[in-house]
């Protein structure tokens, strides 16, 4: 709505511009033959006019567009005000939960149809105060963090306010805890909702669930076959894909400013934090104090402390008192111990203070574990080999530690920080499943930001030699030197793996040459012909591409041999996922100007090849016309140069290895030829080359090129051996 | 000129209030209807009294809760911590008994047991074991195998039930532990129970068929859907969206559309399978064919779920939403098609291929409950070259295996190692251990000293460290994981083995950029000997090789590890026997993980030629050395060797271009 008013605003704005305009326009006409005392005076009066009118403007926009829309469009309410819903003693009560339920099977998919976002469309029930046939409430009416809750979702992209529109329901009653509220009477309020159809496609979110004295581990509300988000599950009550396992929030996450804390050795090795222990487990625990130590801290809830202090954020050992939560960042390891309850709001403190929980509670369901990797930043152990947690945890080598630690305080940041974030994190785990062939991958879940950054995942990973008899395309991308290109096609058609030849004709002015006239040869030769003279052309996933390897060849490039290309094949299957080509280039770093430069010197080093010959594999054709980052495929069609620098660029970056250089070509003109290009031409040719790569090199964010030191040489290349024996003899020189 | 001020005063006055009425009245009525007062379309509001609402859990609720004391798992519920005790397996390492199985076995049986009696688990005493195995028999209807000895309530057992179980309740379970081809998934207990694939009758017990995929990206020509069929075959469908894939689930006709009978595998991007039991025979199929399964709503546990993250491999939809499902798989992006593809690969190839991969996953699951933080983590199960070949016990950080350094954003460790196996004739290898101190990146010299003769007391002074190490007189322990080596790569050397400084210097600088890989100098073939029905190898030079010689290459350590702990014991002791071995033997275990060919770089010693190392005579290795590739063929089950025709040079290796120019000149000397 918000963006919506600051346009009308900008439009305001110009209706006054333009009006100021006009009179100015027509001013000149007017004025000059006027005094100036008249002058000033009419233009005082006219500025009169305008200031009104801008002020009207003002008066009539400016205040709705710095107000958030819904601020604005709400009256301002109280939640003391809301209706009121009397609910009949004899009102339906819907079933208890379902336990097999699945999503292929009580979940009503068909309300959540196709849509090209693949999101779900989440609808929020309006907030009513219920009260019993006495007037008496059935629960507090919203706790705090239900209504951020629903405000989050409120504000996210799968918030709707179409009842009919909507695949999922959030109920407005609050049950996140379930000691604030009566069972039977919410059982009831539920099953009176517009759209509660059995509880099909509705969510209810709880993060303390049971009650005195058998504390059951999911909520004991009857909710039919509604979604529970629970904090707390047990193997016996989740719902393997059909519920989700939630966090318990921890109010301390925003009440306590808590600096992060890098990870490494911290002063205790293990620590126990949480006051209320159950004797038994209490016991374990003092034992392990005893036999180690130091390195072991069990803390419990003060009794001596003076009125006033929030024992909430004291925790005592003995005699001497620690800070609370800030003594979690003490530790390396945190015990995180059932309770009555099985999820415990100290684990959200735990992975905050960067210490990996120790999680003591057998069959406990973690906080979103359907998507979490809990492996890699938790231990968990069996209550029975509590005695044995610290012999375990000391068998952990340091490195995994610090792994963990970095990614226990990810998860927080991530997952469990904000009660925004966990009903996020709930709705996209119920998307993923709604829209599995668009859900969020185990790495997108679990890699810290860090590991995002440095890691590539190799699109081409399967290590595959591609046979032989596939062959390659060769793609020509000509303009108008019809002798040179005739000269290339008859020249490949003589590599024995080419299976088409495919010519890009770039030039629109001029048709290509009648059938008769191209060269006879062995194998199907297509001509395509472009809408625009661009270098990316010759990029392009043509749907005449049938073979994976892609030979991009000049019309120029008449030097290399047929064995030399035959080789340059053999050599791109086993390097399916690299760029082979001839002559290499290298970027160097300039010191002096504190910048990249691009060298053709004859050097040690490569860390481009020529695409003018090269080798590659035809998805890359696809990254480069619909996947090239920033405006660098426009960038190359503009200035008519360096197509081969950015693919060079792309491949680097999307598979993280360097290219490969086949023999020992160096240029790809005729030596007598070099004469003709000028020293200047040459010298500005250079500064264009290192300027693209500066340029690319700001669009990737990175340099993803990498230099070796290395070329690709038949096996037995001027081997003392002879050369009819060799299957490459004729390799080309410089 | 009173008047003329009067008019021009109106006139502008005039002027003014036109436009404002013309050009802002509109705009205000414009602005009005949209306003959200008359349509209201709100989000959850915005409460005056949210700061008054009270929190949903009083302050001291959270940590007061009443403590309960322990609860005992539920009535014949079981899961690991409850019913599992992993203490004697973490004492001893996971040892694996099985029950003897009495009475008549089948074929497919018979191959279960073969491959765990070859696991590197497998123990012949029930007392030992901290695993035991039951194999559920199919018996006549009606009848039920008997309980076993040392039933023990099931405790740490794990039946394998490989059919649909004719009989019920076979017996009561207990605490036993369940590994059933494709379990429903209402009576499935995850991360207790272990879901297996659904095997056909005829899989191999070892080795096992490759997985179909030549290439990485689909075929242009090739049809977009092929659907399992009741009757098992498959039926390729035309990639027409206005055609219906499915039979009665919509109206309209099927388009154009080819049945292929049982046995062949599909030939599509994506095959259709739907969810239920009959159908994971399918699943399967596709998996070998790289077709990409689409699971409609499965019934069944996908096969080893706990530790294969599907999502890669295959696409989970739901059954309900068939047009839905079909737009997607049209509109799927080409890089997520690829990405699963591959996968489908990966996986068959690392998991499913055999029945010794299935059922060494198996163990191999277990065995990470067992090691709980240090068991694999998901990379490692979920890319190549998969769990089975990458060991936990190595390192449980991705960084130190040679397979991990992309995704992880790593690199390998800077220098060499340099590991001299001094065999028989006992002479110190004084020149070499020059020439490789004088490289900048040795780290340092380790000699394996296997002679009979005791070592001299005096060594050559060096720049850097060198240990003299005292083997145990067998060729297999110059692949020992020995604590003394410290740096990711290893150079290993014969002591008659010749090498420069330059060339150990480039040959290191390659292996940086392949450190999965051996990169080396001299080279051996290996061809089909079709004379002979078998498998030849032949040190001669050729335009192709396929083995580099362990007497001069580089590798990481990490290979060290696998030889000694993953390869089954009779190919060592194979090894051990005829000392040729050895390097065939460790080259396929480098080409079956990696599936690529070593590397070969320059040397310029050609008159040392490829001759078998500790083998005297010329350059045709003997018979039993012939032999030897032909038992590690049978004994992997395959063939894992590739050959290249490559060998990676110096960038100006002998160019017609000024020696000062070049890096390595001294690696052109003839």
């Amino acid at each position: 709505m918000g963006q919506v008013y600051l346009e009308r605003e900008e439009e305001a704005a110009c209706v006054i511009m333009c009006a100021s305009v006009k009179y100015n326009i027509r001013g000149p006409a007017l004025i000059p033959r006027m005094k100036s005392k008249h002058r000033i005076y009419y233009i005082t009066l006219f500025s009169i006019v305008l200031l009104g009118l801008i002020a009207t403007g003002m008066f009539q926009f400016w205040p709705h567009s710095i107000e958030s829309s819904s601020d604005w469009s709400v009256e301002k309410r109280s939640v003391r005000d809301v209706p009121v819903v009397r609910l009949p003693a004899d009102s339906p009560i819907p079933e208890r939960g379902d336990l097999s339920c699945r999503m292929h099977t009580c979940f009503d998919v068909y309300r959540c149809g196709f849509n090209p976002k693949n999101k779900i469309k989440v609808y929020i029930y309006s907030l009513k105060k219920y009260v019993d046939d006495f007037g008496v409430p059935v629960s507090n009416t919203i706790s705090r963090e239900y209504n951020e809750l629903l405000t989050a979702i409120s504000d996210s992209d799968y918030y709707t306010d179409d009842i009919s529109r909507a695949c999922l329901f959030v109920p407005s009653i609050d049950v996140l805890n379930q000691n604030t509220l009566r069972i039977k009477e919410t059982a009831q309020a539920l099953a009176q909702l517009s759209r509660w159809d059995r509880g099909t496609n509705h969510l209810l979110f709880n993060m303390l669930p049971g009650g005195p004295p058998d504390y059951n581990t999911a909520l004991d509300v009857p909710r039919d076959r509604a979604l529970l988000a629970g904090g707390g599950f047990s193997t016996w009550t989740y719902r393997q894909g059909y519920d989700v396992s939630i966090p318990v929030y921890s109010p301390l996450s925003a009440e306590v400013e808590l600096p992060e804390k890098g990870p490494g050795p911290r002063r205790y090795f293990l620590l126990s934090s949480q006051p209320a222990v159950h004797p038994e487990y209490r016991e374990d625990l003092e034992a392990l104090q005893a036999r180690h130590g130091e390195a072991v801290l069990v803390l419990d809830k003060c009794t001596n402390l003076s009125e006033g202090v929030l024992s909430v954020r004291r925790r005592c050992h003995k005699h001497q008192v620690f800070d609370y939560p800030q003594v979690l960042q003490e530790a390396t390891f945190c015990v995180v111990l059932r309770g009555a309850r099985l999820g415990q709001a100290v684990l959200s403190d735990v992975l905050r203070a960067g210490c990996v929980p120790v999680v003591i509670a057998d069959s406990y369901v973690l906080p979103f574990s359907e998507v979490l990797d809990w492996k890699r930043a938790s231990v968990v152990v069996p209550e029975e080999k509590m005695s044995e947690a610290y012999s375990i945890l000391q068998s952990i080598p340091q490195r995994q530690i610090e792994e963990m630690q970095r990614q226990a305080r990810w998860f927080w940041e991530a997952y469990f920080q904000s009660i925004k974030a966990i009903a996020l994190a709930t709705l996209q785990i119920i998307n993923d499943r709604i829209y599995p062939y668009a859900a969020l991958s185990y790495e997108e879940w679990n890699d810290p930001p860090t590991v995002k950054r440095g890691s590539v995942s190799n699109p081409l990973f399967l290590p595959l030699i591609p046979p032989q008899s596939q062959g390659f395309t060769a793609i020509v991308l000509t303009y108008d030197r019809v002798e040179s290109l005739f000269r290339v096609i008859t020249e490949v058609s003589k590599v024995p793996s080419l299976s088409k030849l495919l010519v890009v004709w770039n030039n629109q002015n001029k048709n290509p040459p009648e059938d008769s006239l191209w060269p006879k040869i062995r194998v199907p030769l297509k001509v395509v012909r472009t809408a625009e003279n661009k270098l990316s052309n010759r990029f392009f996933p043509y749907d005449e591409i049938e073979t994976e390897a892609v030979l991009a060849i000049d019309d120029d490039i008449i030097m290399l041999t047929s064995d030399e290309l035959q080789f340059g094949y053999e050599v791109w299957r086993e390097f399916p996922d690299r760029l082979v080509g001839y002559p290499g280039r290298l970027h160097l770093w300039d010191h002096e100007m504190n910048k990249w430069k691009y060298e053709s010197e004859w050097t040690n080093e490569v860390s481009m090849v020529l695409t003018g010959a090269a080798f590659y594999h035809k998805y890359f054709n696809y990254l480069y016309t619909y996947k090239m980052p920033g405006d660098i495929k426009n960038w190359v069609d503009a200035h008519m140069n360096c197509e081969d620098i950015a693919m060079n660029f792309l491949v680097a970056n999307v598979t993280g290895k360097a290219v490969i250089k086949v023999t020992p070509r160096k240029k790809f003109k005729c030596p007598e030829c070099t004469a003709i290009d000028g020293l200047s031409l040459d010298q500005t040719h250079m500064v264009e080359r290192s300027e693209c790569i500066n340029k690319f090199a700001s669009v990737f964010g990175t340099m993803p090129l990498k230099v070796v030191e290395h070329r690709a040489d038949p096996v037995l290349y001027k081997d003392d051996f002879p050369e009819k024996l060799k299957s490459f003899p004729n390799i080309g020189s410089l | 000129m009173q008047s003329w001020r009067g008019k021009s005063l109106w006139l502008a006055l005039s002027a003014s209030w036109l436009l404002i009425l013309l050009r802002v009245f509109p705009l205000l009525r414009l602005a009005v209807p949209a306003r959200p007062w008359a349509s209201a379309p709100q989000g959850w509001p915005r409460w005056l009294d949210t700061e008054l609402l009270p929190s949903f859990s009083q302050p001291g609720e959270l940590p007061e809760d009443a403590p309960q004391p322990p609860q005992a798992p539920r009535g014949g519920g079981c899961d690991w911590g409850a019913c599992f005790d992993a203490s004697k397996c973490r004492t001893g390492g996971l040892k694996v008994f099985v029950h003897p199985v009495a009475g008549p076995i089948s074929a497919s049986h018979r191959k279960i047991l073969a491959s765990i009696e070859s696991s590197r688990y497998h123990t012949a005493s029930p007392e030992e074991a901290c695993l035991l195995l039951f194999l559920s028999l199919e018996v006549p209807a009606g009848e039920c195998s008997p309980v076993p000895q040392q039933w023990n309530g099931g405790r740490n057992h794990l039946v394998l039930d490989l059919h649909p179980a004719p009989c019920p309740q076979t017996f009561q379970l207990g605490r036993a532990m369940v590994a059933k081809a494709s379990p429903t998934v209402d009576t499935f207990r995850p991360g207790f129970d272990v879901a297996l694939p659904l095997l056909p009758e005829a899989h191999p017990l070892r080795g096992g068929a490759p997985g179909q995929l030549r290439q990485h990206s689909p075929h242009p020509g090739v049809p977009l859907l092929a659907l399992a069929e009741e009757r098992g075959g498959w039926r390729t469908a035309g990639t027409d969206p206005s055609t219906c894939p499915w039979d009665g689930r919509c109206e309209q006709d099927r388009g154009p559309e080819q049945t292929h009978p049982g046995g062949t595998l599909p030939n599509a991007t994506f095959c259709l399978i739907p969810g239920h039991r009959p159908d994971a025979l399918h699943f399967l199929q596709a998996l070998q064919a790289g077709c990409i399964p689409v699971l409609l709503s499965p019934r069944w546990e996908l096969p080893f779920s706990e530790v294969i993250d599907w999502t890669k491999a295959a696409i989970v939809a739901d059954e309900r939403l068939p047009f839905q499902v079909l737009a997607a798989l049209q509109e799927m992006p080409l890089t997520r098609v690829l990405a699963l593809r591959q996968q489908t690969q990966f996986l068959w190839d690392a998991y499913f291929s055999s029945v010794e991969k299935v059922m060494h996953t198996t163990l191999e699951i277990i065995q990470d409950r067992i090691f709980g933080a240090s068991a694999h983590a998901s990379l490692l199960w979920n890319s190549p070259p998969g769990a089975l070949l990458a060991l936990p016990t190595f390192s449980t950080s991705l960084s130190d295996f040679p397979f991990y350094h992309l995704q992880w954003g790593s690199r390998p460790v800077g220098r060499f190692s340099a590991l001299i196996w001094v065999g028989a004739p006992g002479q110190p290898p004084l020149k070499l251990i020059q020439a490789v101190a004088g490289s900048q990146n040795c780290a340092q010299i380790l000699v394996l000293w296997s002679s009979e003769k005791p070592p001299p007391s005096r060594w050559p002074e060096t720049a850097v460290p060198l240990t003299v190490m005292d083997g145990q007189r067998k060729v297999s322990d110059r692949f020992f994981p020995h604590r003394a080596i410290s740096t990711d790569a290893i150079l290993s050397l014969d002591a008659h083995s010749s090498v420069t400084t330059s060339e150990v210097d480039f040959a290191f600088l390659v292996w940086q950029s392949f450190p999965e890989r051996m990169v080396g100098f001299l080279t051996w073939n290996h061809f089909w000997d079709e004379a002979q029905g078998g498998w030849g190898y032949t040190a001669e030079r050729a335009n192709e090789f396929s083995m580099v010689l362990t007497s001069a290459a580089f590798y990481h350590r990490y290979y060290h590890t696998l030889f000694t702990h993953s390869l089954p014991k009779a190919l060592r002791t194979l090894a051990d026997e005829t000392p040729t071995c050895v390097d065939i033997l460790m080259n396929f275990l480098v080409a079956a993980v990696t599936k690529l060919p070593p590397i070969k770089v320059p040397y310029g010693k050609q008159h040392f030629e490829a001759t078998p190392p500790l083998v005297p005579g010329g350059p045709e290795p003997q018979p039993t050395a012939r032999d030897c590739i032909n038992q590690m063929a049978a004994g992997f089950g395959y063939m894992p060797l590739v050959s290249s025709r490559l060998r990676l040079d110096p960038v100006l290796f002998k160019d017609p271009v000024s020696v000062l120019r070049k890096k390595y000149r001294s690696l052109e000397k003839p």
